[in-house]
């Protein structure tokens, strides 16, 4: 079985990696939006999915890594994948100039915060129009790239996806689980929550950080409405709790899903899909809370490790 | 011998209301202290303000020779003071063996190992794999004694041991604590039973609307004419 699931990934790797050579420009592209979803969704699983904290403003990494990204590429002239990497960075800064006053709120005080901190966000980017351009938005030097994103993109939903493994595995994974399963008791027990909330938080950050950033720099252009849309934080929330929050593989089945279901429904009816997307939502929340995954673990007793 | 925890005048309001108001008390090593009162009578809230999960208004917490009263919890257990909750707090989605391997800071072998040998202890070990939600009340109970056990504390704080667990469990779990304090622990217990009370501890500190009514020898209490009516009125 686990041979069999080891084949299988090993082979679709190499499928994926092999696409570019034939797949048309909006292939490339359409996959690389793919790649973006599974590490954004997978990224707020690290912290939200584990620790119960739920992030309603974690497009604010997404956002800081595109600006950060993109100022170093359009005014310093780095290259983008330094100026990428340096959008995960800055991306965890910001976690921790926000995780170290908000991981101290509980549950929805912590989820309101995170909401303001992007919508703050925005409009810190607005004002300082001379390094960011402002509301006319930031372009980029021209650049065909899209290969080369496509297999960045690639990379790290890959990383995020083994780091959340490497996480689940360990017993820094389960101490974060108590803290979502009961806080006091977590504390009580000797675990410094709020140090294990910051390590989670930071995790978190880094890989909408280098999404960001990529992301940026394929658009050619960024704007504040752009990069800081709460609907991203919706999007990824929903295909984390589609898959199976707190599980290895749940985020990626989610934003696989739901993703594929967007693009084949969205060419066809753009109204009807945003309202199919609420159904989903809904349907989730009240029948599978735990997502596929989460159902199926239950069910069949499956590892968590799934 | 000195005190392994000392109490010093702590008071700690709820709004107007001083759930515990200037309370001293002093732990001598290795016996085992009972803590009993009426409903509301603080004992709680004292336990709270012990393990740092309430903050004290005033007064001093000494532990080991170390002021510990603005300690965060996961301080003070690392000092060496565990407690287990008067509502069960084992962590639901986490397996029974799960919910000890979190607690320790040893390499995981070791931890393995010693969470083995305290299921064994109490008879778990059959149900190591099982989430500890899916567990009945009593087991959950005793996961949740053996999780403060992981780290071998010198001090155990336990909130009503012995409600909803049936004779047969309770006669265990009473023999793992004489077993404690055999091993030098010191144990503060707050129970309700009396007879568990009576015959379990060595000393026992009565709590009457926050304050200390009476310390002294189960039999001493027992007859004490002020403890007989803050329970049963006058």
């Amino acid at each position: 079985m686990k041979r069999a699931f080891l084949l299988g990934l090993a082979a679709v790797l190499v499928a994926l990696a092999l696409y570019p050579m034939q797949a048309t420009g909006y292939g490339v592209r359409t996959m690389l939006q793919l790649f973006m979803w599974i590490a954004l969704a997978q990224s707020w699983n690290l912290i939200s999915g584990l620790t119960g904290y739920v992030s309603f403003g974690h497009v604010a990494f997404f956002g800081m890594g595109a600006y950060s990204a993109g100022i170093l590429i359009g005014k310093l002239g780095w290259a983008w994948p330094a100026a990428c990497l340096a959008g995960g960075v800055m991306a965890m800064v910001l976690a921790l100039v926000i995780g170290w006053p908000c991981l101290r709120l509980k549950g929805p005080y912590f989820a309101i915060a995170m909401l303001g901190l992007n919508e703050v966000l925005r409009v810190i980017v607005s004002y300082y129009e001379g390094l960011t351009g402002g509301g006319n938005g930031l372009s980029l030097p021209t650049l065909h790239a899209s290969v080369p994103i496509y297999y960045a993109m690639g990379l790290v939903a890959i990383a995020v996806t083994a780091l959340t493994y490497l996480v689940i595995t360990s017993r820094f994974g389960l101490r974060l689980m108590t803290i979502r399963e009961d806080e006091v008791a977590a504390e009580a027990m000797g675990i410094d929550t709020f140090r294990h909330k910051l390590y989670a938080f930071l995790l978190s950050a880094v890989g909408p950080g280098i999404v960001g950033g990529l992301a940026a720099r394929d658009q050619g252009y960024i704007e504040p409405l752009s990069v800081f849309p709460l609907i991203t934080t919706i999007t990824m929330i929903v295909m984390a709790l589609f898959g199976g929050k707190g599980t290895i593989w749940g985020p990626v089945l989610g934003a696989v899903v739901l993703f594929t279901f967007q693009e084949l429904v969205w060419a066809r009816f753009i109204y009807l899909h945003q309202l199919l997307f609420g159904a989903i939502i809904v349907a989730v929340v009240l029948m599978m809370p735990r997502g596929i995954l989460g159902v199926l673990q239950q069910k069949y007793n499956l590892p968590r490790t799934i | 011998m000195p005190p392994i925890l000392e109490v010093r005048g702590v008071v700690k309001r709820f709004g107007g209301v001083a759930a515990v108001n200037g309370v001293s008390l002093g732990l001598e090593p290795g016996r085992i202290y009972g803590l009993i009162g009426p409903n509301g009578s603080g004992k709680t809230t004292l336990f709270n303000c012990i393990t740092g999960v309430d903050q004290c208004d005033e007064g001093e917490i000494w532990f080991k020779g170390r002021r510990v009263e603005r300690l965060k919890p996961h301080q003070i257990f690392h000092l060496g003071l565990g407690r287990t909750f008067q509502v069960i707090r084992v962590f639901p989605e986490l397996t029974a063996l799960e919910n000890l391997l979190v607690v320790t800071t040893t390499d995981y072998a070791a931890a393995g190992r010693r969470a083995q040998e305290l299921l064994a202890l109490v008879k778990l070990e059959r149900l190591a794999g099982e989430f500890a939600g899916n567990l009945s009340y009593g087991q959950q109970k005793l996961v949740e004694f053996i999780r403060v056990l992981m780290t071998d504390p010198e001090m155990i704080l336990l909130d009503e041991p012995a409600a909803g667990v049936n004779r047969t469990l309770l006669n265990e779990l009473l023999d793992a604590v004489r077993g404690l304090r055999d091993r030098g622990k010191t144990v503060l217990l707050v129970e309700h039973d009396m007879k568990v009370v009576m015959g379990l501890c060595e000393t026992v500190f009565v709590l009457d609307h926050g304050e200390k009514l009476a310390e002294g020898a189960p039999g001493v209490i027992q007859a004490d004419e002020r403890v007989i009516e803050a329970y049963f009125g006058r």
